[in-house]
């Protein structure tokens, strides 16, 4: 069993073809990925409104996929409406914050406010992490009671500020897509951080799972270890029924 | 019972990697890149021979760095030359003397050596690596790089997926063109650049020690591409460019 918790769904500006679902099922199967938590790229990268129905729409298509419902947090009226129209589905399991595409940093007020939204839900945050910004996201975490917060990418090439920001609160998690995929780098956080935190992301269909997977792969963990990151603590997060 | 879902048992065997690298990076941390270190790390991770470059060649001198490397040729180690960006005068001379060498390759390192692609030195140290017959290893932006290397072979060795639209309008142009497929990590990065240049265009990359070997290896694994292509990019393709017969 594999649960990747990081994933979107839709078409990429770049020149690529990965937007049908079916492509992102083609890609789950290549790696064994059971099921994926998804969020739409046209509400990340550009209309939160639009992006987050048409993904309720693919939702209802397939039991593999569960989502992200995308917050802008400059736009958080839309935001309050989309969770109240959309949350019913059952569909969606967490809010997804992109802080670049947003142009709002994890420290930012809008950020903070977007993060108190999630906390009010109950919902888990994914949420866009590159350099040093977990550090801006674990303080958030430690200022919000009740948030439960993804630092997606570990930071990217900040992978050591994400070891020191999940090891400064208890409800920060991590996990590992980055298309850079240096050496030891997921093995260093596995060993430094306590293994209840340690979540399997990819980025696809925008990342091929082969550098998540890899790096996974590669840390060679004690199968206990692989079974939390692979599935286990991302059943507990989103509090997913057992199989 | 427990067991480690991550596996997988269907990696190909490499039969020449075109981005290995000894020595260290004074700027950041990682490995130190042993020489010892690197040749186990690719045996640990299937790759039976690497064009390798020396880190020293690359930061401090070229041709005690080029020496390094050279001493270590052998059935795991194809040396790979470098070239100082930065010095063009001396350039020209290693030139000279790599290939009177035998060396089939020299590497490019713009980014650590805070090179810009306009600078004379660029244009002037590929055209004189290519008249001497020699392969160039770069390193570097290809939406960038790919104007003062035209008419060269090439393998350009940061190609990320980003911008691998910019690679195959430009290899259209340029038959010498390669990319290592390194960084062309999205679902359909490799089957891309095969449909439109051709699947002879790839070349497999790792940059053991700092990089994840596993990585390409598995996404080449997991690719569209045939048995006999993917024999091509994890060394075929690589052996024929460099001119290896064995």
């Amino acid at each position: 069993m594999i649960i990747d918790v990081h994933a979107h769904w839709g078409p990429w500006f770049f020149s690529m073809e990965v937007g049908a679902v079916a492509t992102n099922l083609a890609v789950m199967d290549r790696y064994g990925i059971d099921l994926a938590v998804v969020s739409a790229t046209e509400a990340v990268i550009y209309d939160p409104t639009t992006g987050n129905r048409a993904m309720a729409r693919v939702l209802e298509t397939t039991d593999r996929l569960l989502g992200y419902l995308t917050i802008n947090p400059r736009r958080l009226d839309d935001a309050e409406r989309d969770l109240r129209e959309l949350l019913p589905t059952g569909r969606f399991v967490g809010v997804k914050i992109h802080t670049d595409y947003t142009g709002s940093p994890p420290s930012s007020p809008q950020t903070r406010a977007a993060l108190e939204l999630a906390a009010a839900h109950d919902l888990p945050a994914l949420v866009h992490t590159w350099d040093r910004s977990p550090l801006d996201l674990a303080a958030a975490v430690a200022d919000i009671p009740g948030l439960r917060a993804i630092a997606g990418h570990m930071g990217a090439n900040g992978w050591r500020h994400a070891v020191e920001a999940a090891n400064s609160v208890d409800r920060l998690w991590l996990e590992p897509c980055f298309s850079h995929t240096e050496a030891g780098r997921f093995a260093a956080v596995a060993a430094a951080v306590d293994p209840h935190r340690l979540l399997f992301g990819t980025d696809a269909t925008l990342i091929d799972p082969a550098a998540a997977y890899g790096a996974v792969l590669a840390a060679d963990l004690e199968p206990e270890l692989a079974e939390r990151v692979a599935w286990r603590n991302a059943a507990d997060l989103f509090r997913l029924e057992r199989a | 019972m427990s067991r480690n879902p991550f596996v997988a048992a269907d990696l190909p065997p490499v039969t020449l990697d075109v981005d290995v690298l000894v020595g260290r990076y004074a700027d950041r941390p990682g490995p130190t890149g042993e020489p010892a270190t690197v040749t186990a790390l690719l045996a640990a991770n299937g790759i039976a021979r690497a064009a390798v470059a020396s880190l020293r060649a690359a930061l401090f001198d070229v041709r005690s760095g080029n020496d390094e490397v050279a001493a270590l040729a052998g059935p795991t180690v194809l040396p790979v030359g470098t070239l100082d960006l930065r010095d063009p005068l001396g350039a020209e001379r290693e030139v000279v003397r790599l290939a009177g060498q035998g060396v089939r390759a020299v590497r490019l390192f713009p980014d650590e050596q805070h090179v810009e692609p306009d600078f004379p030195s660029v244009r002037h140290v590929a055209r004189r690596a290519a008249e001497a017959g020699l392969v160039i290893l770069a390193g570097g932006d290809v939406r960038r790089y790919w104007r003062p290397l035209r008419g060269a072979t090439v393998v350009f060795l940061d190609t990320h997926f980003y911008h691998l639209g910019d690679f195959v309008v430009a290899a259209r142009d340029e038959p010498g063109f390669h990319t290592s497929t390194r960084l062309l990590n999205s679902p359909d990065a490799l089957e891309t650049i095969a449909e439109h240049v051709g699947v002879e265009r790839l070349l497999y990359g790792s940059r053991t020690p700092f990089y994840e070997a596993v990585v390409p290896r598995l996404r080449l694994a997991r690719s569209a591409l045939g048995s006999d292509a993917v024999a091509a990019v994890a060394g075929g393709n690589a052996r024929r460019i460099l001119g290896l017969t064995e």
